[in-house]
């Protein structure tokens, strides 16, 4: 079952008080979605067998697609990287490549979500709980997070990237110099 | 005594730059139009961008139209070499301002690894870059597979065709002409970007679940980068992205196919069919492929990587097609393929090194040149067996029977050598950058061959050194060095010549 708690983007409006009650509530949903312990991604990455059959917990940004397949279950991607917090092009900085697993969980879980994550859309953010597979041997060697429950932690949301005025005008003059060489190309190889 | 470059020939030279300058511009109307639909408007104006200096440096070359249009060997090796360093460095453009790159060096190089069809990537945060980005990337990889060119001699019907054509490392001519050969070669990729697309795009939406445009987008990328072995993915988890062993197999049949050489398409096509196994490239790719994989299954195997037949099977299968194809896509993460060691770190190096068929997308030593070496020092070992004066059979099938002269081994030798030159290269640097031994090898003989594999070693923090040198491995790789020396030969004599 999904659960969302709110947005800690709200809560920078209100007073301290109500920033602890919000941060004991979101703490207290965190444990109760977890059913094992908080792993990064990029620990699962580097050290996949230790983890391989466990229950564990992630937290990231879902990414790429929402994958509903016949069988009853969704695939998509759940980055935990420096750009599922705060994301390129709302001046985040760079930090390299993502940093990315494939989650599998019941199409129940993910039919209620915010727009996936991908040019300017920032994903849901998510806890994730369930048993990481590693070289499944039922699934032809893949390695993903079979997820069982799901919180929301943020909303996704759209951005907003402009275009960059000077970069359209120094186009345009360049296409329109050329122009010029063609039609006197042109003009010249007539006369 | 070297003769310094004329007048004349800098105005053939700029003049054949104008002409392909052009229609690269034309091809980057593509990305424009995408950018334009997604109302991208960011990326759409670095789009007008380049598109504006292509043009305007297409015009500007045009205007030096030399008294005679035909290029003669040297001329068109050096447009070609030319060409590959000057469209990476202005194709980079809508890459430099879309922020997903650390400095105007790894937007070039991604640059360079698309149209070099390699695969490698400094991109950060692919998963949030704009669509008509991706699109740019991925066409990169179309128009380096298919010869950017090729496009030229189909649109222009100047003379020089044939040293343009043999620049960019394509070493048969299929049909008469160098231009009804270039005819062929588009219209086997647009058959296949065709039926490639649509069964791509029915498996992402029928079995992945993917909505049809986001299907189509996925099917789209996919294809070009499969089908000319170039290995860009349009997730930063590459074809692991999508779980699905189908989706897999269809990609694997457009790495095969971006793999085999036009001549065995056009075989295919009209036929004779038979006579294909009997060629010796054929015989040898089949071989090799099976030596790698069995190499890198037993690897697997032994080092308890998969524990299920399965599991070893899908993903060892995958890998090494990818490596041998010269695509570089990839169903592990990074990470976990530099822990493969041993045999499977072996099959894996050899595949990439020893690449796909002559005269196709594919990177590395070639199929056919692997055949003629090992056919040749069979040959000598047999004549030192034999009684003196006894007489060795010199042929080999090849679409009919040809010979196989001590200059045609030498040249297959020499090509051969320059690649290990050009691996030990890369590898040397990154070694003494502290990387170990085997990333090392493995990352340089994926940039060198035009793979596309990382162990890790390529990305954005990497040295400065390491990713010129990755650049050069993928240039002088990708054109097989004749189009290299060409151009290096040629300032040598215009600073040295009399």
């Amino acid at each position: 079952m999904i659960r969302r708690v709110p947005s800690p983007r709200c809560m920078r409006l209100v007073g301290l008080p109500a920033l602890l009650l919000a941060f004991l509530f979101l703490f207290s949903q965190a444990v109760a979605a977890a059913d094992g312990p908080i792993v990064s991604v990029s620990d699962l990455l580097a050290n996949g067998e230790a983890y391989n059959n466990t229950a564990i917990t992630v937290e990231g940004e879902l990414v790429g697609d929402y994958g509903f397949r016949r069988d009853g279950f969704m695939w998509t991607q759940l980055n935990d990287d420096s750009y599922a917090r705060e994301a390129l092009v709302n001046g985040g900085p760079r930090t390299g490549a993502n940093t990315g697993i494939g989650v599998r969980m019941p199409s129940s879980l993910g039919e209620d979500l915010d727009p996936v994550g991908g040019y300017r859309l920032e994903g849901p953010l998510v806890q994730l709980a369930g048993t990481w597979r590693y070289h499944d041997p039922e699934r032809g060697g893949e390695t993903y997070l079979d997820a069982a429950d799901l919180v929301v932690i943020e909303g996704g949301r759209r951005l907003e990237e402009g275009p960059d005025w000077s970069v359209f005008a120094l186009g345009a003059v360049l296409i329109g110099s050329s122009l010029v060489l063609w039609y006197q190309r042109r003009r010249s190889a007539e006369g | 005594m070297l003769i310094r470059p004329e007048r004349e020939d800098f105005r053939i030279v700029a003049f054949a730059l104008g002409r392909i300058f052009m229609v690269v511009a034309a091809a980057s109307l593509l990305p424009l139009v995408w950018a334009a639909l997604g109302r991208e408007w960011h990326p759409f104006a670095s789009f007008l961008l380049m598109i504006g200096i292509f043009a305007f440096l297409g015009q500007l070359g045009l205007r030096y139209q030399p008294a005679n249009e035909r290029l003669d060997w040297s001329h068109g090796m050096v447009v070609v070499a030319l060409t590959w360093l000057a469209v990476p460095a202005i194709g980079s453009i809508p890459f430099i301002f879309s922020g997903h790159y650390g400095s105007p060096v790894d937007a070039v190089f991604d640059a360079m690894s698309g149209l070099s069809t390699t695969g490698l990537a400094l991109v950060q945060d692919l998963d949030h870059l704009a669509p008509s980005l991706n699109f740019w990337r991925h066409l990169l990889h179309f128009l380096g597979g298919q010869g950017i060119i090729i496009a030229a001699l189909v649109l222009f019907a100047g003379g020089g065709g044939l040293t343009l054509y043999y620049g960019e490392a394509r070493d048969e001519r299929i049909l008469p002409s160098v231009r009804s050969t270039a005819r062929f070669i588009w219209a086997v990729a647009l058959v296949h970007l065709a039926a490639g697309v649509l069964v791509l795009g029915v498996i992402a939406h029928q079995v992945l679940g993917f909505e049809w445009k986001r299907a189509f987008f996925h099917s789209l990328m996919v294809f070009f980068a499969g089908f000319d072995t170039g290995g860009f993915a349009p997730q930063s988890t590459s074809l692991g992205y999508y779980h699905s062993a189908i989706f897999e197999f269809a990609a694997l049949v457009l790495m095969v196919a971006g793999a085999m050489s036009f001549g065995l398409h056009y075989a295919l096509w009209r036929g004779p069919r038979r006579a294909l196994f009997k060629n010796l490239e054929t015989r040898t790719i089949l071989t090799t492929v099976t030596v790698t994989m069995v190499l890198t299954m037993v690897g697997l195997a032994v080092a308890g990587i998969y524990t299920s037949f399965q599991g070893l099977t899908r993903q060892g299968f995958f890998q090494v097609v990818s490596a041998h194809s010269g695509t570089g896509f990839s169903t592990v993460p990074s990470v976990e393929l530099a822990t493969w060691g041993g045999l499977a770190f072996a099959g894996m190096t050899i595949a990439m090194a020893l690449g796909g068929m002559a005269s196709s997308t594919a990177g590395g030593i070639k199929s056919l040149r692997v055949g003629l070496i090992v056919k040749s020092v069979a040959n000598q070992t047999k004549q030192l067996l034999l009684p003196e004066g006894a007489v060795v059979g010199t042929q080999y099938f090849q679409s009919g029977r040809k010979s196989l002269t001590p200059e045609l081994a030498q040249s297959a030798m020499s090509v051969a050598l320059l690649y290990v030159v050009l691996f030990l290269l890369g590898a040397g640097v990154a070694l003494g950058y502290g990387y170990g031994f085997q990333e090392a090898l493995f990352e340089s003989v994926s940039a060198g061959a035009s793979v596309g594999l990382s162990v890790g070693i390529t990305e954005p923090s990497m040295p400065m050194l390491l990713k010129l040198t990755y650049m050069f491995q993928m240039w002088a790789g990708r054109l097989e060095f004749v189009a290299v020396f060409a151009l290096l030969g040629f300032l040598y004599a215009w600073v040295r010549g009399k």
